[in-house]
């Protein structure tokens, strides 16, 4: 199975949102994962609820909030194009944001739970052997979070090449700079002869989530060995 | 070190409410589960914020609440190690060892090398942390601790985790520490053996407050706090002098009394040192002459000093020279004995009745 240059453009660019959304949502996701496991307070599950959102809103909703917050003629989307002469709605930013808001739950649940295994008492003992918060934090409680970080990540990844709905709205269907995978196929799906490049893009896509998948069980298996010890 | 501290701390429905001061070097915490040990340990530390505290280790103010002194855990230098190893599971023995700031460099050095000899932890090096045993994870935990050079060694009960021999392999670890690298130590038990072995001062609590204070033998042997008496179990706890060894008989000879010899099981102590051994006041027999082709090993002529009818029982107190022995006997016993204050009789105890507790 051979792609075209166009298919094969197509790829890339959801390889590249998808890898765009990760190194955009990665810190963010961990200072949310750690806050949501250890923050004791009543807005955390406030808090915790509105970063679970995305996951079970419907996509088109997640797009259309997007849009409402961020189009070209909203505040703040006028603000990000004075700001830096180009726009957000409709380019590959748009397709970045759209997968990173749609993933972050997974990024930050695996975050979480990973946070919350860690036995506190580690980092106490930390402390009396003379490492302060900050190097207790790098040297004990992100070690120990990575492999659920890097889980979330992938997984993360992974929804990202599947992004539609959000990406349709916010990103819309422009060649070349917002359709990714999935649009291309919707796109090919409404044309007259697209069936053979459809099952091309579908094969490969599923390839790749399930690549994506056995990496993100691996990193959890590792996750739970340290735990285990 | 001196340690002089003045804490009130609240956690939920408990309250710790200590004062005290010890020189050590090894001051023993004494009480049951929820006495206040472990709490104690974390305040002294720094990983718990009391609302008033004064506390002092050496010449250093580490806490003074309120009055806005409160040195966080990391600068006070007291490495706390607890019943569970808590190694990093990340890294391996090497790096758990150099974790604490300047320990990699005093791993290399002949103080470093020392302390691995000490707790025999050379071998383990490269190890990683996962497939130690529970008593070598125990090992690494207070190497961990020592090289990060502590002024004070904080243990929580570091034996409870492990079974009876591993307990025992620790404890004597401890006792190496204690004498070769000298290190002051708070040691948190709840075994009256243990803290016979390694403190010299201790501290008995009892619901959050300091019921006894003094030499640990003197402690426990007049269990002033109800608490203590129920943990050590024992009514006679002695401390004797080793008169010598009788391998072929299986029992060493302690000193008690003028020329007398309390037969006990075989002890590894050298003959001119001391130990402790204790045994319950059931174990003792009384009689009136000294009895023929008898299997116990000891029979000690005493005096009966005092009696007590305690319920269904007579606890009846003893001087075999110096030292004081109890024994309890059935009231019908007492009567047929005709005992009162001031009776010539004989003590018999089984050498196998015997425990021993530890040297020093």
């Amino acid at each position: 199975m051979s792609l075209s240059d166009a298919e094969i453009a197509v790829v890339w660019l959801s390889l590249r949102v998808a890898a765009l959304c990760v190194a955009l949502s990665i810190l963010p996701g961990l200072a949310a994962g750690w806050l949501l496991a250890r923050w004791n307070h009543p807005l955390r599950t406030l808090l915790h609820g509105l970063v679970m959102l995305p996951l079970v809103s419907p996509p088109v909703v997640t797009g259309y909030g997007l849009l409402v917050l961020l189009g070209r003629s909203r505040p703040l989307g006028r603000l990000w194009f004075e700001l830096t002469g180009v726009h957000l709605a409709y380019t590959t930013t748009a397709c970045v944001i759209a997968a990173a808001v749609v993933g972050f739950p997974l990024l930050v649940e695996s975050t979480r739970i990973s946070v919350l295994a860690i036995d506190r008492r580690l980092e106490d003992v930390s402390r009396t052997l003379g490492r302060g918060r900050v190097s207790t934090f790098l040297r004990v409680t992100l070690p120990l979070t990575l492999p659920g970080l890097l889980a979330g990540a992938v997984l993360s990844f992974a929804r990202a090449l599947g992004e539609f709905g959000a990406t349709i709205v916010f990103a819309g269907n422009v060649e070349g700079e917002t359709r990714t995978i999935p649009v291309a196929v919707y796109t090919l799906l409404n044309a007259r002869g697209g069936e053979s490049a459809v099952l091309r893009l579908v094969a490969l896509s599923i390839a790749l989530a399930l690549a994506a998948l056995l990496a993100s069980f691996w990193l959890s298996a590792r996750q739970r060995r340290l735990e285990a010890t | 070190m001196q340690i002089a501290a003045r804490i009130q701390h609240r956690v939920g429905a408990f309250s710790l409410d200590v004062e005290f001061a010890s020189s050590g070097p090894v001051l023993g915490v004494f009480g049951a589960s929820a006495s206040g040990k472990t709490t104690l340990l974390h305040v002294l530390a720094g990983l718990a914020q009391p609302a008033k505290a004064e506390i002092r280790v050496g010449e250093r103010l580490l806490c003074h609440r309120p009055g806005g002194v409160s040195v966080p855990p990391e600068r006070r230098g007291l490495a706390l190690v607890s019943q569970d190893p808590l190694l990093f599971p990340h890294r391996s023995v090497r790096d758990n060892l150099g974790y604490a700031p300047g320990a990699a460099q005093l791993l290399e050095s002949e103080h470093g090398a020392r302390i691995l000899s000490v707790l025999r932890i050379a071998p383990l090096l490269e190890r990683g942390v996962r497939n130690l045993s529970g008593g070598e994870k125990q090992r690494v935990a207070l190497g961990r601790a020592l090289l990060s050079d502590p002024k004070l060694l904080l243990l929580d009960e570091p034996t409870s985790s492990l079974d009876a021999e591993l307990a025992r392999e620790v404890l004597a670890l401890l006792g190496d520490v204690k004498r070769e690298l000298r290190t002051p130590m708070v040691f948190v038990t709840h075994k009256a053996a243990e803290l016979l072995a390694l403190a010299d001062d201790c501290l008995v609590l009892e619901n959050g407050r300091v019921a006894a204070q003094g030499a640990p033998l003197s402690v426990l042997q007049r269990p002033r706090a109800t608490s203590v008496a129920s943990l050590v179990g024992v009514d006679n706890l002695l401390r004797l002098r080793v008169h010598a060894h009788d391998v072929a008989a299986g029992v060493t000879l302690l000193e008690i009394g003028d020329a007398q010899t309390l037969a006990v099981p075989l002890s590894d102590e050298p003959p001119g040192s001391w130990e402790h051994v204790g045994f319950y006041a059931d174990e003792i027999l009384l009689c009136l002459e000294l009895p023929k082709g008898l299997s116990a090993r000891n029979a000690l002529p005493a005096r009966t000093l005092r009696l007590d009818a305690i319920g269904h029982e007579v606890l009846v107190e003893l001087a075999v020279g110096e030292q004081r022995l109890r024994a309890r006997v059935t009231p019908a016993a007492a009567r047929e004995l005709a005992l009162r204050e001031g009776c010539e009789v004989v003590a018999v105890i089984k050498t196998s009745s015997i425990h021993r507790l530890g040297g020093a």
